[in-house]
């Protein structure tokens, strides 16, 4: 009798079930399909099969900010390696290892020891992947130049064209003031002020508007894609760029749309 | 007359009529570069799937084809089903593998499609022969420059390799038939093709394929058969056209929404010069309009001058622009092509006719409508005033 | 009102302008008639009316109150249209500053008029050679207004506001930038306008064109003192 009652609690561990396998989705991935943690979907390596492995969701989580998965709309799942490994029949291989170590000094010798060793794979430096594997960001980049540079020479004929037709316009003014005696230096230096002074109201409003910009365009594009990438980021550089290129744009089309007038007689600029 | 008057009145100020009309040119530009970059994409990539006459394609369900490794079994009763509905004319089953060629100490790899040449809507060929025989491999010219090797000569291919132990499974001498151009391939890939059954031998998947290409009869309805085909196969996606190109416009919408903006922007900055010039010309000529109207000339007369100039910068500013924004156009494809994966031959911005004369056209109706309102203001100026502020300016 | 060979009345014409914050009454009531053929020039001091009178008959602008007739016409309530219309083919402006449109000839700003009151070409052309000629310019009508002197520019001027065959040349201050020989010149052309039938009406400080008018008319204070 007692063997058998012994052999109860073993009989009853044996027949428990073992507990569900859990799995993280992303954020998209919970919203697309509706689900929440804790309730149950089907894995499977066969796109279309009806059975197989029954998990629960164990978390949701954040999409990280990688610039190349962000056009693809691509849903990520998170399982445990060995699970994944079964699951796939992949075994016992993995697609590389993650390595951190104990200090960034340690990273060369840390490095060199392992790719001395190393039998069809190496060791790299997350740094040297990230650039290799940015390669879209890096097109995109040169896009956003290009269209930069574009846009700035492009205001900077818009400016000029402006302030040649604005300075025109005061012919009559300038005519006077150098029929009075005024010299042609101080005309031209004025208007060059008066130019300058724009041009600075002009840069502070237009870095406001370009944060205000920035600050829409990734609100935007943060719900679009669901993702926490940064698709614009004002930096401190990026305004004093902008700033000294404008002032100098607009002072040099002060100049020239000054000069051209200064040149010109003044009972010219009459129209006699 | 007036005519005469507003190209005269434009020659007068010749710098200045040549500064506004370069700047509605960079607008004009810009704005046919946006209009190419908004539709282009979506244009080039529909001209290459339609281009081998395939207008369906089935790839394992959930996935768009070669995203994942994912393969469809069953090939050979799939094709007999399909067969089976009238309005589906060639079928071509491709596989999706990997091949690996040992060059001296190194070893060079490579995507190969397994496809039936008779059928199959991957490349073209650009010299030598396709794969007839089950002893060939066709490759592309990036791939023959890896291998440092020529059109004829043999090359030792493998569809398995471990790199730790070096070893190399399904190996196989193929000769080098042809030269050709994979219309989906990127410019910097490696890609060769031979028979699906060559594969096959060579330890691929067996009856499995990555891919099916569907050409449909004269007249059939696509999305009808599309529908068809995911009742009938369970675990495919079938993918027409349009769906193949919606997804595309959802990967790139970031491309349209931009060229939108700066579209806008162009247009707005285009309007902006002609106005502005329109209005700083007409305030200079407050007294001569003051005494058209006083001899006689109607306001909406004078108004028509006016905006036959603006109209005359906005033309000749669009024209101008057609050439400098093809050449940016250019530029700026050449950038986008380096996308990696991109397929050779698809073009970001593309010139399409209608859309290009449609934005310029909206440029030179913004200019007529830049010339309109200061033209009006100026010609309903009160002629007694404006002819004694004259006087004494 | 009636034509009985009155080409201008004016009965009791206000004008009142705002300048800033004060109102200035440039015509105080006139009244006024002026006969077919006749050579009338109005004088007097500087801010009398006397231009604002030339532009109230010259339907280029509208009296406060009143009543304003050109050949036989009330032009005091035409909308802009109307009067634009009946200045082109009734009337003809000369001004002191010429005016002249500096990007066309002589010639084309002789035919301005003409063809804005769509004449034929053969005939515009025709025209304006005998205007250019009967001015005595037929050899300059090629020149832009910016190679002309001032008084031929006026000459080209006046030969304008003649191309439409109006009923009446209004002239204000037409010898006000030209020197005296030059001034006698058009005094003269004036002259042979009105023997040949022109009515003319001048506006001017000029002592000379006023004595060759056949009828001064005083202003002072935006009002008639001597007709």
């Amino acid at each position: 009798m007692i063997p058998q009652l012994a052999a109860l609690p073993l009989l009853f561990l044996l027949q428990v079930p073992p507990p569900q396998r859990t799995i993280a989705i992303d954020e998209a991935f919970a919203a697309r399909a509706g689900l929440r943690v804790g309730e149950r979907v089907v894995l499977s390596a066969t796109p279309g099969a009806l059975a197989g492995d029954t998990v629960s969701i164990g978390a949701i989580y954040e999409k990280s900010a990688d610039p190349s998965e962000i056009a693809r709309g691509d849903l990520t799942v998170r399982m445990h390696l060995d699970h994944l490994q079964v699951l796939s029949g992949y075994g016992d291989r993995v697609d590389r290892f993650a390595i951190s170590t104990k200090s960034d000094a340690a990273i060369p010798s840390v490095l060199e020891g392992i790719n001395r060793v190393a039998f069809g794979f190496r060791a790299h430096r997350s740094k040297d992947i990230a650039v290799e594997t940015s390669r879209t960001f890096q097109v995109v980049s040169r896009f956003h130049r290009a269209i930069g540079v574009i846009t700035i020479v492009a205001s900077s004929i818009f400016l000029l064209c402006i302030m040649i037709l604005k300075v025109d316009e005061r012919r009559r003014d300038v005519a006077a003031l150098r029929l009075m005696g005024i010299s042609r230096s101080s005309v031209v230096q004025s208007i060059v002020i008066e130019a300058a002074l724009v041009a600075i109201l002009g840069s502070i409003l237009g870095v406001i508007i370009g944060w205000l910009a920035s600050r829409f365009v990734n609100w935007h594009y943060q719900e679009l894609y669901q993702t926490p990438l940064q698709f614009s980021i004002v930096t401190p550089s990026v305004v004093l760029l902008a700033v000294a290129l404008s002032l100098i744009l607009g002072i040099v089309a002060g100049v020239v749309a000054s000069m051209r007038m200064a040149r010109t007689p003044p009972l010219a600029l009459f129209g006699r | 007359m007036r005519a005469t008057l507003a190209a005269a009145s434009l020659l007068r100020h010749r710098a200045r009529t040549l500064l506004a009309i370069l700047g509605v040119a960079v607008a004009a530009a810009m704005l046919l570069d946006m209009v190419m970059l908004a539709s282009g994409m979506r244009e080039s990539f529909r001209q290459l799937l339609m281009s081998r006459g395939f207008e369906l394609r089935l790839a394992p369900k959930g996935t768009l084809p070669f995203d994942t490794d994912a393969t469809i079994p069953n090939v050979a009763s799939i094709s007999s089903t399909l067969r089976s509905n009238p309005d589906i004319r060639l079928i071509s089953p491709v596989l999706g593998a990997s091949i690996h060629v040992p060059v001296g100490e190194r070893t060079v790899s490579s995507a190969v499609l397994g496809i039936d040449p008779l059928v199959q809507g991957d490349y073209e060929m650009t010299e030598g022969r396709d794969v007839t025989d089950m002893g060939s491999i066709v490759v592309n010219d990036y791939l023959l420059a890896q291998l440092g090797k020529r059109i004829g000569d043999t090359i030792d291919v493998a569809t398995g390799y471990d790199p730790q132990t070096r070893t190399y499974a399904g190996r196989r001498p193929l000769k080098i038939s042809g030269r050709v151009r994979f219309l989906y391939g990127a410019a910097e890939q490696s890609a060769s093709a031979m028979r699906r059954e060559t594969l096959e031998a060579m330890g691929g998947p067996r009856d499995r394929a990555s891919l099916f290409m569907i050409s449909l009869a004269a007249g059939a309805d696509a999305e009808r058969v599309r529908i068809w085909v995911e009742r009938t196969f369970p675990n495919v996606t079938a993918i027409s056209i349009a769906t193949a190109i919606a997804s595309v416009d959802e990967r790139l919408g970031y491309f349209r929404q931009l060229a939108f903006i700066l579209g806008a922007v162009s247009l707005f900055v285009g309007f902006l010069l002609v106005t502005t010039l329109v209005t700083v010309s007409v305030n200079e000529r407050a007294g001569e309009i003051a005494v058209l109207r006083a001899i006689g000339v109607a306001r909406s007369h004078i108004v028509q001058q006016i905006v036959i100039e603006g109209v005359v910068l906005s033309v000749v500013g669009a024209l101008l622009g057609l050439g400098l924004g093809l050449v940016t156009a250019r530029y700026l494809n050449t950038i986008l092509s380096d996308f990696p994966g991109l397929p050779v031959a698809i073009d970001f911005f593309l010139f399409q006719p209608a859309a290009a004369w449609t934005a310029l056209g909206l440029l030179v109706a913004s200019g007529i409508g830049a010339g309109v309102y200061p033209a009006w203001r100026a010609a309903s100026l009160p002629i007694s005033t404006t002819l004694r502020r004259e006087a004494i300016a | 009102m009636t034509d009985d060979g009155r080409i201008i009345e004016l009965r009791e014409v206000k004008r009142d302008y705002a300048v800033g914050a004060e109102r200035v009454h440039a015509l105080r009531g006139v009244t006024l008639d002026v006969a077919r053929r006749d050579y009338v020039a109005v004088v007097g001091p500087s801010g009398c009316g006397k231009s604002t009178l030339l532009n109230l008959v010259g339907v280029i602008d509208t009296p406060t109150s009143g009543t304003v007739a050109v050949a036989g016409r009330r032009v005091d309530a035409m909308r802009d249209r109307e009067a634009t219309n009946f200045r082109l083919l009734n009337i003809g402006f000369v001004f002191q500053r010429f005016y002249l449109m500096p990007i066309l000839s002589a010639f084309e700003n002789v035919a301005l008029p003409m063809a804005e009151a769509k004449v034929g070409t053969a005939e515009r052309r025709e025209r304006a050679a005998r205007l250019l000629s009967y001015v005595g310019l037929s050899a300059r009508e090629k020149h832009r207004p910016a190679e002309l002197s001032g008084g031929e520019q006026q000459r080209v001027a006046i030969a304008r506001a003649l191309a439409n065959e109006p009923a009446l040349l209004l002239a204000d201050e037409p010898t006000g930038e030209l020197d005296a020989r030059t001034g006698a010149e058009i005094i003269a052309l004036f002259e042979k306008l009105n023997a040949d039938g022109t009515t003319i009406v001048v506006v001017t400080h000029d002592e000379d064109l006023a004595s060759a008018a056949r009828r001064k008319i005083h202003m002072r204070d935006g009002l008639v003192v001597d007709a």
